[in-house]
């Protein structure tokens, strides 16, 4: 028995979390992280029906309750972050962010301040030994938004969710009277919320209007509303009417110009290796050369690769790797890092 | 068969009379039509409108043409609120709706004592000669504790006077918001001493976003909502014919059961209590005006316990009540109220608002507070295991 501080979100997956944690005979917290939102007119922010959920959960189970108020370290280290990276002309993974500055260290940092000896929360992914492993469910795991937490605070964390897929999960937060069994999962960045990234965006960033240019004529084909909005391979919200539709091939920031392509072959967009950045190692580096498995993206396949220094050479082209996002490496069920797409 | 639900927040929201809503049906569907079209049955609607609003102001002392009906409280006191333009006095446990009302004006808050009482000296000394409305609350709706309003009333009486002898034409109002009382205590708007007064269909058995502000004659009042005219110019939009004949017979049937209600409610009331005090000694708090508050309001505090856990464990055996404290590890969520009457942080956040009304049987109350006296005792062994 062991004293856990579970991250409650007030869905129906740290509820279980708890639940199950509870079951084991540890002895839990429940606790919500009061990450930063924004208080828009006309617009009813969800975080204090979530909080009152996680609450009603802890006091169902019968557990201790308390709020972590990380609001400013949020918005300095996720959000701010986020905004920094559009304005580069990259696009950013913030869930990634959250999950290296606050949930796995300030969360982490807090609780065994606060006496924990572990911190759990609902994802799904698997530890073994301070090491991260792949979920039971293919299509839930999230080992791709875990990949930058580290060994350190993988040793003190519980993922009691790893070996259970989503049906079961709301199969076994029913059976238990959880109020949030049928909840609707949480989708897109929590702090965007309703409103949208370029509504959000809008908000901290001056975007101005600039040419979109077809990459095989050369001509101006039309105008967009400011680049920091686009991002590779996108298709939709290009306002350019008729015919093949067209897919963002490039940026060029400094001229606030939008590169599009009809070409679905365009050599942009299909890559057969990406240098990676900001390199994280959960624990050792692998070999030069060794054979590894590549996530380029949430969910998307694993794609055998080799890596070269900070390259990683794909057996197959890739399509629209995007600058800003995350290449998060396997080998076997391991997750063993990642890096950031140049 | 379904579990019992032991509802104890009537201050929040009543359930609609069965009688009220039988009067109000035909107003949906044959008796449609709106009152401003000059065909017969248009006209007859007409009629019965202002034959329902006669029968609401009676139960207020007053005249139907002295009424302003609007789309719930909140719109009544910002109409009260808005039509003057000097300086306000109110008081710091009003509702929000007062409260956010008076804060684009230049304005006082005079502070209750401990009991949550306004007094009405402590409103004499925030006068100023600018003064043009003093708002204050009939009860308050989470202590319950009753304000003294005829004495009130005589403050601003007095500084009329003073003004009329002074050749000062400034005038000056009393506003209360009635929301909370009417059914359980006297609401008269002569023996009140009034000038305007706010009044709450949703809160007594009628339907909800209707309500009335009554003015005595004299006082301006400048329309927020703009358009046809309706409501003497001062409301515009068809009228809401049901919801006033509904409102009119909600507030007649309280009205007439006012007295018996009243002592009903503070038997159980004072029995329930009895039982809670009993159970937890020295560890219970007893907040509001223990002598002059509303006859189905009890408010305690049991400080070290979390009131909204107790509210979320309550609500599995379907008894519901309020807190005054939302998340409790959550700075500014607890309640302006029990801050002004100077309750600690940790008084505020074991706090619980039972208010009873026509659901409160003897029975049902009776067995609640058996629920309650459970949960507190197993949340406090759970807090010291």
């Amino acid at each position: 028995m062991s004293n856990v501080y579970v991250g409650m979100s007030g869905g129906v997956d740290s509820s279980l979390t708890a639940a199950l944690l509870v079951e084991a005979g540890h002895k839990v917290t429940g606790v919500y992280m009061k990450n930063w939102t924004q208080d828009l007119p006309g617009m009813r922010c969800p975080w204090a029906d979530d909080l009152a959920d996680a609450k009603r959960v802890a006091v169902h189970l019968g557990i201790d309750f308390t709020v972590f108020d990380f609001e400013k370290e949020y918005k300095q280290n996720v959000v701010d972050y986020m905004i920094s990276e559009y304005t580069e002309g990259r696009t950013p993974n913030p869930d990634i962010m959250c999950n290296q500055e606050i949930k796995f260290k300030l969360f982490l940092e807090t609780a065994l301040a606060a006496g924990a000896e572990y911190v759990a929360t609902g994802h799904y992914a698997c530890t073994e030994s301070g090491k991260l492993l792949l979920a039971e469910d293919d299509n839930k795991d999230q080992t791709y938004f875990l990949y930058r937490v580290t060994k350190q605070a993988l040793d003190k964390t519980l993922f009691p969710l790893g070996n259970y897929t989503k049906p079961q999960v709301r199969e076994m937060a029913e059976a238990r009277g959880l109020i949030t069994a049928a909840k609707k999962d949480s989708v897109g960045i929590c702090f965007v919320g309703q409103i949208g990234m370029r509504e959000f965006l809008s908000q901290y960033i001056t975007a101005t209007p600039g040419d979109v240019i077809d990459k095989q004529s050369g001509n101006v084909i039309g105008r967009h509303d400011g680049a920091i909005f686009y991002t590779l391979g996108q298709r939709h919200g290009l306002a350019i009417g008729g015919g093949l539709p067209y897919y963002v091939v490039g940026k060029d920031m400094q001229r606030n110009i939008v590169y599009v392509s009809r070409n679905l072959q365009d050599e942009t967009m299909w890559r057969e290796s990406v240098d990676l950045q900001s390199i994280h190692w959960i624990n050792q580096p692998v070999d030069e050369q060794a054979d590894i498995m590549v996530r380029v993206r949430h969910r998307a396949p694993l794609v055998p690769a080799k890596l070269y220094g900070n390259t990683v050479r794909f057996n197959e082209a890739q399509r629209a790797l995007t600058p800003g996002q995350s290449a998060v490496l396997y080998v076997g069920n391991e997750c063993v890092g990642g890096g950031i797409v140049a | 068969m379904s579990q019992p639900v032991y509802y104890l927040d009537h201050a929040a929201a009543t359930p609609i009379d069965e009688r009220v809503l039988a009067v109000m049906r035909p107003y949906f569907s044959e008796k449609f039509y709106n009152p401003s079209s000059p065909y017969a049955p248009a006209v007859a609607i007409r009629k019965e409108y202002e034959d329902a609003k006669h029968i609401l102001a009676q139960t207020i002392g007053a005249k139907g043409d002295e009424l302003v009906i609007t789309a719930g409280a909140t719109e009544s006191i910002n109409l009260a609120i808005h039509s003057v333009q000097g300086h306000i006095i109110s008081s710091s446990i009003e509702h929000h709706a007062v409260l956010k009302a008076v804060e684009s004006r230049e304005h006082t808050l005079v502070n209750p004592n401990k009991k949550g009482t306004i007094s009405a000296d402590a409103v004499k000394l925030a006068l100023r000669s600018d003064t043009e409305l003093v708002s204050v609350q009939l009860a308050n709706n989470e202590i319950g504790t009753i304000q003294p309003l005829r004495d009130i009333a005589a403050v601003v009486l007095a500084e009329r006077a003073r003004r009329v002898e002074v050749g000062d034409s400034r005038p000056i109002y009393l506003h209360t918001d009635a929301s909370q009382g009417f059914g359980q205590i006297d609401v008269n708007v002569a023996r009140l001493g009034v000038d305007m007064l706010s009044l709450n269909s949703g809160k007594m058995y009628g339907p909800k976003q209707v309500a009335l502000l009554w003015c005595k004659p004299g006082v301006r009042l400048s329309p927020l909502v703009l358009g046809g005219g309706q409501e003497r110019g001062l409301r515009s939009g068809t009228e809401n014919v049901a919801g006033v004949i509904g409102f009119a017979e909600a507030a007649r049937l309280a009205h007439k059961q006012r007295k018996s209600e009243s002592v009903r409610l503070m038997e159980i009331r004072d029995t329930m209590q009895k039982k809670l005090v009993d159970a937890f000694g020295e560890m219970i708090l007893l907040s509001g005006n223990q002598k002059k508050r509303l006859p189905g309001s009890l408010h305690i505090s049991l400080p070290g316990i979390d009131g909204e856990r107790l509210v979320f464990s309550l609500e599995s055996e379907g008894v519901f009540l309020a807190t005054g404290s939302a998340c409790a590890a959550n700075q500014g969520t607890r309640s302006h109220v029990l801050t002004a009457i100077g309750m600690s942080d940790a008084e505020a956040d074991g706090s619980l608002r039972i208010t009873l009304g026509k659901l409160s049987s003897e029975k049902s109350v009776a067995e609640a507070t058996e629920i309650i006296i459970r949960h507190v005792k197993k949340e406090m062994e759970r807090m010291h295991a």
